[in-house]
């Protein structure tokens, strides 16, 4: 029951992911961060299984980090998601395959857009206006569908994931624990408080 | 394509034609019993202003082999003596051949006895829903079975209604059913349905307006038939040999038989 | 269900006209019944007059267009030349070869204008290799039952561009409304000797 959510809009994109760190039916945790800033202008949220997971993503974090420093310049958006997937569809054929999903949210200073990219442990990647994985697929794609433009601003984003969150909480059979919500724009990545303490009761 | 995978190919070595004498005495060995096989073929139904026509191919055939060139996959419903005499509705059976046997003599028998007590014909939609009623009695042990009915409606007008194996149905402008339905479909759609064309004249973009079908004329529809079959046999083995046509009209029916490829 | 070629969805089909040949794809990139993408384009140029279409497993149509990409590019630094139909359809064969016993869950098709004779050339190939050269047309793809049916009943021979593209686009269409993995929109390109057009189709969005 993990929850992953990408929102672009018309200069920034939101990546939600929920706050349960879970083991079976048990939740350990309330307050896990599913997301890794990769460079400046990039950041990746994971789910899937435990240890892979942050083992992939970390891997990929220093890897990013060390082209930044080794060339004095961020790797865009698009080659970010390239790297990623191929060392996904690598360790796919591989004894070991990495069990993770993935959304990549960035913006790209050069087009001054911003991107996300939807990847799952195949490593099918797709650009995507707005995207999600896991059961969240199912409650919230269609939500975006209805509201989605590409040029809505900050505040219509937000209203859209607010939303988005409000369903899952209503739908879902096992308690998320809340959204963390990162916002990535032409300033970089930037957290963001999201309150989330309203009971919201299935009809 | 299931038919295929299910069906050993043959090989070097003589062997029995039935499974168990293969395995060594005193090994356990499986019984089973089967009562489905797929035989095969499609079957195509197109109802115009004042027709229907049904068209079968008549191989059948049982894994890679081919049990015979002619097996009418049509049956005229109600008509009286060897020839179907006065007969005005059609069915149509497609996919194991035993069942569509039993389920046609079932409905002529059911068709008769209506004239019989009725002392009038069955009109088609009674006809229809009759059909249905026998599909789904044996809801839990279906006639493995597509049926197509076709027949003249009491306005006149052409009538076709198709069935899935437990009697759920409808009443459409055309239908095809059998191994090459999924071929034929998506051409009966464009050419009788006109589906994905726009009048070339309304507009730029999203503005233009889809054709609208409207009922075709008996020689359309029997060439529209034709290449349906002819595409098919050329792309599926198991369809070929024979194309049966029947032609309702509210004069009787007219059927008609042209060869097709055998190979 | 279950089997690779058909997580993804997606269709594809080519076809050979008068001195000219057309290829088509649908948009879908789906997980089973759920679409995430409508804009998943599944043909690739490689140089100017040589094009290849990937349906299947969406991972490994992104890997090798990729490994296709580089090979062509290698190709083209060591002849200084743009590679050519036929000889692009032996270095698939090959490549797809090499992984005989692990195969790429793909079924691509290769059309193209050779530059030397200017003759059509359309081929397609199962996932380990095998060519199927064929004078009229090639599909692959969950919707190439549909897509053999509406061909086998559009398509004639010596079609003019124009024609050629609105029978390509009309058999691709109505073939993918009849399967729920493909569909979502397409791509045509028709190319011609000296000319490649490419249009963008609005499909069902259902």
């Amino acid at each position: 029951m993990e929850v992953l959510l990408g929102i672009t809009g018309k200069d920034y994109c939101i990546i939600a992911a929920s706050k349960a760190a879970m083991r079976g039916a048990t939740i350990l945790k309330a307050s896990d961060d599913k997301t890794r800033s990769l460079n400046k202008n990039t950041l990746m949220a994971y789910s899937g299984e435990a240890g892979d997971t942050v083992n992939f993503a970390e891997y990929i974090q220093a890897n990013i980090q060390l082209y930044s420093m080794r060339n004095a310049s961020d790797l865009s958006p698009y080659e970010v998601s390239s790297f990623v997937r191929s060392e996904l569809a690598k360790a796919l054929r591989s004894r070991n395959p990495y069990n993770v999903n993935l959304l990549l949210g960035g913006f790209d200073s050069i087009k001054e857009k911003p991107e996300l990219y939807w990847i799952d442990y195949l490593a099918s990647s797709a650009k995507v206006p707005y995207a999600a994985h896991g059961y969240a697929q199912y409650y919230c794609l269609s939500l975006l569908d209805k509201h989605h433009h590409p040029d809505i601003d900050f505040e219509q984003g937000m209203k859209i994931l607010r939303m988005c969150t409000d369903e899952l909480k209503r739908r879902l059979p096992i308690d998320f624990k809340g959204v963390v919500v990162k916002v990535i724009d032409k300033d970089g990545v930037r957290e963001l408080e999201y309150i989330d303490d309203k009971q919201i009761l299935a009809p | 394509m299931a038919s295929i995978s299910s069906f050993a190919m043959p090989s070097e070595a003589p062997t029995y034609s039935f499974a168990a004498a293969q395995s060594a005495s005193g090994q356990p060995r499986q019984h089973g019993f089967y009562p489905y096989t797929d035989n095969g073929g499609s079957t195509l139904g197109i109802s115009g202003d004042s027709f229907t026509i049904l068209a079968g191919d008549t191989r059948s055939t049982s894994g890679y082999n081919i049990n015979t060139r002619y097996a009418p996959k049509l049956f005229k419903l109600g008509g009286s003596g060897p020839n179907h005499e006065g007969s005005k509705i059609v069915l149509s059976v497609v996919g194991f051949a035993a069942d569509g046997n039993a389920l046609q003599e079932r409905l002529d028998t059911i068709v008769k006895m209506y004239k019989y007590q009725h002392g009038k014909d069955i009109s088609v939609h009674a006809c229809a829903q009759r059909l249905s009623h026998i599909l789904y009695n044996k809801r839990f042990f279906p006639y493995y079975v597509h049926a197509i009915l076709g027949g003249i409606d009491e306005e006149g007008k052409g009538a076709l209604y198709s069935y899935d194996p437990v009697g759920s149905y409808e009443r459409e402008q055309c239908r095809a059913a059998g191994a090459a339905a999924s071929l034929i479909m998506p051409f009966l759609d464009n050419q009788v349905n006109l589906k994905n064309q726009y009048d070339p004249n309304s507009g730029p973009g999203l503005e233009k307006v889809q054709r609208v079908p409207k009922p075709l004329d008996r020689t359309t529809v029997e060439e529209i038939v034709r290449d349906a079959f002819t595409s098919a046999v050329e792309r599926h083995i198991e369809v070929g040999d024979g194309l049966q046509m029947m032609i309702i009209t509210k004069d009787g029916i007219e059927e008609v038989y042209t060869p097709l490829k055998q190979d | 269900m279950s089997s690779p070629f058909a997580i993804n969805g997606g269709a594809c089909v080519a076809m050979v006209g008068k001195d000219c040949v057309a290829i088509a794809c649908d948009l879908r990139l789906g997980l089973q019944a759920l679409t995430v993408s409508n804009d998943f384009p599944k043909i690739f140029p490689f140089g100017s007059s040589t094009y290849l279409g990937l349906t299947g497993l969406a991972t490994d149509v992104a890997t090798v267009s990729e490994l296709f990409r580089f090979k062509v590019n290698m190709y083209r630094l060591r002849e200084e030349r743009d590679i050519g139909p036929q000889t692009f359809a032996n270095l698939v064969s090959s490549s797809l070869y090499e992984r005989r016993f692990g195969p790429w869950f793909v079924s691509p098709v290769v059309a193209g204008i050779n530059e030397k004779t200017g003759k059509p050339f359309i081929c397609g190939f199962d996932s380990i290799g095998c060519i199927d050269f064929a004078k009229d047309f090639i599909v692959s793809g969950t919707a190439s039952d549909q897509l053999f049916g509406t061909c086998e009943g559009l398509w004639e021979p010596d079609l003019e561009p124009e024609d050629l593209f609105e029978t390509i686009s009309q058999a691709l269409l109505n073939a993918v409304d009849r399967d729920a993995l493909s569909g979502w929109g397409a791509h045509v390109y028709i190319i011609e000797k000296d000319k490649v057009t490419k249009r963008l189709l609005k499909g069902r969005q259902d």
